[in-house]
């Protein structure tokens, strides 16, 4: 299970978006229709391939009820990505964005990728918030924008898979920090040439080393 | 508070009066004084007097200290006093040898100061901001209070920190402190932190406690390391036990892998301190609590998977094969390898193939037995073997074969000690606990296994010599009738019932024997004491069981006749409360709880786990079945006869469903296979057809620069290669040359051409007079005919002459000359002159016709010797024809060779500037600007 890195993710978003079915379909390539209220937060992971790098995502899927709230909050800082979900056909959802973009912006580090995603697609006859709606949300806000389904499937590797890239472009462009880990970015085991060309990280490399 | 102060009042009056008006001056100078060094004397002073005078320095002086916390920020000396006398009224220190009463007295205090503290949640947060600070006095005392305060009302405390902001980030940032003290006490105040509270220990994990521990333990020397491993194996234990989400990503994150190199303990076991047993302890617990049965089933499968992959079980295996590991690290491995093994096929069959390093090697299997049949052995270790050994059978039928196969005449192998023996040496040993695990043990091999549980119907037992062999069926009720102690009989009953439930076969057998029905009865029916109620209860299950799978082959124990037993020899109500003994019993429901057999002492070892199951399924259907008449049970039979043949239909169209899912699974098999053949397919037809289009282009490039080539003509043709281009020139020349030779020759050829017209048209005038002399030639025909008629008139005047003359010959001859002679002569003299003249007319004309014929034949030369000319001339234009072509095929080849030239170059540039050099593009600048200059102009041309 050798990795070139590892990513941190949250899912975020109103309660009932579909946040957790995303991360079943995504994980177990399976929907639920009815799926328990999150408690907390739980935990997925997959592995993903990028510019053929193995990357291991983490997910961290959070509820959405407004008492875990604060709860919630203390995943913001780790993460390097987070999924901002909303449900197409519940305006209210839509209207919480600023809300949940405000929380994120202010809990998590700067160059955190954030990815909204307007959920269950599949529903186009209750459809209460437009294609383009999302889509100037997420331009005015600097965010990537998709439309997915968990219960079809519908973009689902995408947005995690694209998320992923961005993050991994951040990195190559070196705007992330791999050596700090709070950013949510790990760099495997087995990574030498990364390394090598990092001077001056002894120690993060030794503690790398000892894994597995 | 009141109670409290008469104690301490008490204390105060007698050699110390002034405590408490001390303090409250303290208290007044810390609360009025401007200068910062009289207010931390007085901290300090404060705190000295913190633990003597406890409660008069809380109830005074804890809101000006946290007033000091909130004020002081700027002077770490002052916090740390502060927290250290914070630190005293709230922990309650537990080292100091106190009575009963002080320690409850000083507990409450702890909690009345604790509660106090927190009434206000910003206190909390006011503690948890302090922990930024660097300063060693201040974290350090931080640290020990938070916990403290933790210790004290953690639900609270977790509740408040748990939702200020970044607050467990902040405690996690702890085990990075380059300070062992404070990295340590982290721990401890972590441990605190996560006790029972899933969403913290959530929080924990993400913050990438998995990682921070794990490596502090392999810094630490694992298992070799001292206290500060404990407290990170502890931590670990919090935040993984009954926390799925946690283990999830525990597993997910290979952190089991990293746990193997915990195990590599080396066979010397020079050393086993109490701290190594301790950790050591730890980690298997650690172990456990990934593979624990009560975990979903999927996520203990996926993690036995990992162990065995990362070799953790074999690890665990050597410790288990080792000697010298003290008896609790032993069991505790029996336990985690049980649960490592639990149900998954894979790592029971690498169980079952390990050997014990003796001489000769016997399987781990028989020697783990010999030390559960072995009343020496600790009674833990021997549940723990107990324990193995059903995990090693549950849910494996190949397993429970080789076990029952042992005991088969068939295959017993007299030379080495197998399971079987030893389970049977165990079932009638003296020890009870030996025949209760040996009971249990075997039912295990017979679970839900229908196969074995008719093998074992033939395992004979030689009792003793002289006798005939006994049947271990019938031995065991022997034995049961024999009135041994209860553990032996409960084992023996849980045994049976184990082997005859579901098993009409088996059931035949017991009750084949004459005694068996009617000792069960009596036992049920007598009233016994106390101990006894549970043999009772099981007894009533056994018969129970006979009457409910029993196939009414024996005549005297059909199932009717068996309930009109219980009914006359028991009563029904009777039977059915004597049944619920069993449940009723205090050892069962913990037996129920969980699979592994753990009793406070060997006297309890009464319940199998599994057997309560078994036990929960028969109670209700076996009080039923008694209580139904035989009506009632002839319609079920009816309606299960019925059942059983809907069973039959369904189970036919099950394997039709199954046989058509093998084919739909095959044609899918198929498809997949066209598919991706297809697939392939597609893919090389489009790489073809990109390679055409590359081709393609390629192909119109170069057509392109050859057009450029050609319209930039020799100009850019000579910069790019001088010397073909003079020789394409010259040839160009050439051709230009021969062209206009060509030209002149056609012109020439024209004039022939001409000429030979003209010729020809002399030559038809030529015809015209041979037609002319054809004319002649008939004339002269005429003439000749004429002449020929003339010769005949003349010969036939001759002979006309001649008869004449002879006439004359003969009138002269009779004398008479004659005039007519002379007559004649003149006319003859006539005629020839007249015959000489046409004879010279004739000469001439033949002369005439002669020259005309000449004429003709010189004409005829001169139309020959034209078209002679007209012929060389043609082999001479095809010849120049031919030069042409020659030299337009060596120009192409020319310019072939050009291209392939260009390509080559533009090839190697684009490796050089692929393999990173600056291309020395000056080389080709000039030719290449200009090109492109051309190359431009043409495209603003084409524009």
């Amino acid at each position: 299970m050798a990795y070139a890195y590892l990513f941190k993710y949250i899912i975020i978003g109103d309660t009932g978006v579909g946040k957790s079915c995303l991360l079943l379909q995504f994980t177990d390539k399976r929907f639920q229709p009815v799926h328990d209220l999150t408690i907390g937060v739980e935990f997925g992971a997959r592995m993903i391939t990028i510019d053929g790098k193995q990357i291991k995502l983490q997910i961290w899927d959070t509820a959405g009820q407004e008492s875990f709230r604060s709860i919630t909050r203390s995943y913001y800082r780790g993460a390097a990505g987070a999924l901002l979900v909303y449900d197409i056909t519940r305006r209210d959802t839509f209207n919480h964005l600023t809300t949940w973009l405000e929380d994120a912006r202010q809990h998590s580090n700067s160059n955190m990728v954030i990815m909204l995603i307007g959920n269950k697609s599949d529903l186009e006859s209750r459809r209460e918030v437009k294609k383009e709606e999302g889509e100037a949300f997420a331009r005015e806000h600097g965010l990537i924008f998709m439309e997915t389904s968990a219960k079809t499937a519908s973009n689902v590797e995408e947005a995690f898979i694209n998320t992923a890239k961005e993050i991994y472009e951040k990195i190559q462009e070196g705007v992330f920090d791999i050596n700090n880990e709070a950013n949510g970015i790990k760099i495997g085991p087995q990574h030498p040439t990364t390394n090598s060309t990092l001077p001056g990280n002894q120690g993060g490399q030794q503690a790398g080393g000892g894994c597995c | 508070m009141n109670f409290f102060r008469g104690v301490m009042g008490g204390q105060a009056a007698g050699p110390q009066p002034s405590g408490a008006e001390t303090i409250q001056k303290l208290c007044d100078r810390v609360a009025s004084s401007t200068l910062l060094e009289d207010r931390r004397d007085a901290v300090r002073a404060l705190k000295s007097l913190s633990k003597k005078y406890r409660m008069e320095v809380g109830t005074q002086a804890m809101e000006h200290l946290i007033n000091i916390l909130q004020t002081d920020r700027s002077d770490s000396e002052i916090l740390g006093y502060a927290l250290d006398t914070l630190y005293n009224l709230i922990c309650n220190d537990e080292e100091e040898e106190q009575d009963e009463a002080m320690q409850k007295q000083s507990d409450d205090l702890g909690a009345q100061f604790t509660e106090q503290f927190i009434q206000d949640p910003e206190h909390i947060t006011l503690i948890l901001s302090l922990l930024e600070e660097f300063d060693f006095h201040v974290r350090w005392p931080g640290v020990k209070l938070l916990t403290a305060l933790l210790k004290n009302q953690g639900v609270q405390v977790q509740g408040i920190i748990l939702v200020s902001p970044m607050g467990v980030s902040r405690l996690m940032d702890l085990l990075a402190d380059s300070r062992e003290v404070i990295r340590n006490d982290g721990l401890l105040l972590l441990q605190q932190l996560t006790k029972s509270n899933a969403a913290i220990q959530k929080i924990v994990a993400f913050e990438s406690a998995f990682e921070r521990l794990l490596d502090i333990i392999t810094e630490e020397g694992s298992s070799d390391g001292g206290i500060v491993v404990e407290d990170c194996l502890l931590l670990l234990l919090n935040l993984l036990k009954n926390n799925s989400s946690n283990q999830n990503f525990f597993k997910e994150g290979s952190y089991i892998q990293r746990m193997k190199p915990w195990f590599e303990v080396g066979d010397d076991n020079s050393g086993w301190s109490a701290q190594k047993v301790t950790n050591l302890h730890l980690m298997l617990q650690l172990v456990r609590v990934m593979v624990s049965p009560v975990n979903s089933p999927g996520a203990s499968a996926s993690c036995q998977k990992s162990m065995y992959q990362c070799g953790l079980l074999q690890q665990l295996c050597t410790i288990l094969m080792a000697t010298g590991v003290p008896a609790d690290i032993l069991t505790e491995t029996i336990n985690t390898v049980s649960e490592v093994i639990r149900g998954s096929q894979v790592n029971q069959d690498y169980f079952a193939s390990v050997n014990a390093p003796s001489n000769p090697p016997r399987p781990a299997i028989v020697v783990l037995l010999m030390s559960m049949v072995n009343e020496r052995q600790p009674f833990v270790l021997r549940c723990a073997v107990l324990y193995c050994f059903q995990c090693f059978l549950y849910k494996n039928q190949k397993g429970q074969g080789e076990i029952v196969a042992t005991l088969l005449p068939s295959t017993i192998d007299a030379n080495s000690i197998s399971a079987g023996q030893l389970l049977c040496g165990g079932l009638f040993s003296a020890d009870s606990l030996s025949n209760w695990c040996a009971s249990v043990a075997l039912a295990h091999a017979l679970q839900d296994n229908l196969t074995q549980k008719e093998q074992l119907l033939r395992v004979q037992l030689a009792t003793s010599l002289g006798k005939p062999p006994v049947s271990l069926l019938q031995q065991c009720t022997n034995i049961l009738s024999q009135g041994s102690k209860v553990q032996t009989r409960v084992g023996l009953l849980m045994l049976l019932c184990t082997w005859i439930n579901n098993c009409p076969i088996a059931v035949t057998h017991f009750l084949h024997n004459q005694e068996n029905v009617p000792f069960l009865t009596a036992q049920i029916s007598e009233n016994l004491g106390e101990d006894e109620r549970l043999v009772q209860g099981l007894c009533a299950l056994l018969l129970g069981i006979c009457i409910f799978y029993n196939d009414n082959s024996l005549e005297n124990y059909t199932k009717e006749k068996l309930k009109q037993l219980i009914e006359k020899r028991i009563g029904k109500e009777n039977f059915v409360e004597k049944l619920g003994f069993i449940t009723k019993h205090e050892l069962y429901s913990r037996a129920a709880q969980k699979p592994q057999p753990v009793f406070p002492s060997p006297e309890q070892m009464l319940f199998d786990h599994e057997f309560t199951k078994l036990v929960k399924e028969l109670e209700g259907v076996i009080t039923k079945a008694v209580h139904k008449s035989s009506e009632d049970e002839k319609k079920e039979e009816e309606v299960k006869k019925t059942l059983e043949q809907h069973d039959n239909i369904v189970t036919q169209y099950k394997e039709l469903i199954r046989e058509q899912d093998a084919q739909i699974q095959e044609l899918k098999e198929q498809v997949a296979t066209m598919t991706a053949q297809s697939e392939q397919m597609q893919t090389t037809v489009t790489q073809q057809l990109s390679q055409i289009q590359q081709h393609k282009d390629q192909y119109n490039i170069l057509k392109l620069k050859l057009g450029k080539d050609n319209q930039s003509n020799s100009q850019a043709d000579s910069q790019v290669n001088g010397l073909q281009t003079e020789e394409l020139t010259q040839l160009r020349e050439e051709v230009e040359e021969l062209r206009q030779q060509h030209t002149l020759l056609q012109t020439q050829l024209g004039d022939k051409d001409a000429l030979i017209n003209t010729l020809q048209s002399e030559t038809a005038e030529g015809s015209a007079a041979a037609s002319d002399n054809t004319e002649l030639l008939k004339e002269l025909e005429a003439l000749r005919s004429q002449v020929q008629s003339q010769s005949v008139e003349i010969d036939q005047m001759k002979t006309e002459r001649q008869e004449l003359l002879r006439k004359a010959e003969a009138v002269s001859s009779e004398a008479v000359s004659s005039s007519d002679g002379s007559l004649d002569a003149a006319k003859m003299a006539e005629v020839e002159s007249r015959l000489a003249a046409q004879t010279s007319e004739t000469e001439r004309l033949k002369e005439e016709s002669k020259s005309l014929l000449e004429s003709r034949a010189e004409l005829e030369q001169q139309l020959a010797t034209a078209t002679s000319t007209v012929a060389i001339l043609q082999t001479e234009k095809a010849k120049l024809q031919t030069e042409v072509q020659e030299s337009k095929k060596e120009q192409d080849d020319l310019l072939m060779l050009l291209a392939d030239q260009d390509q080559k170059i533009s090839g190697l540039k684009q490796r050089l500037k692929a393999l990173g050099e600056t291309v020395d593009d000056e080389d080709d600048l000039d030719t290449r600007d200009q090109t492109d200059e051309d190359e431009e102009d043409e495209d603003e041309d084409e524009d």
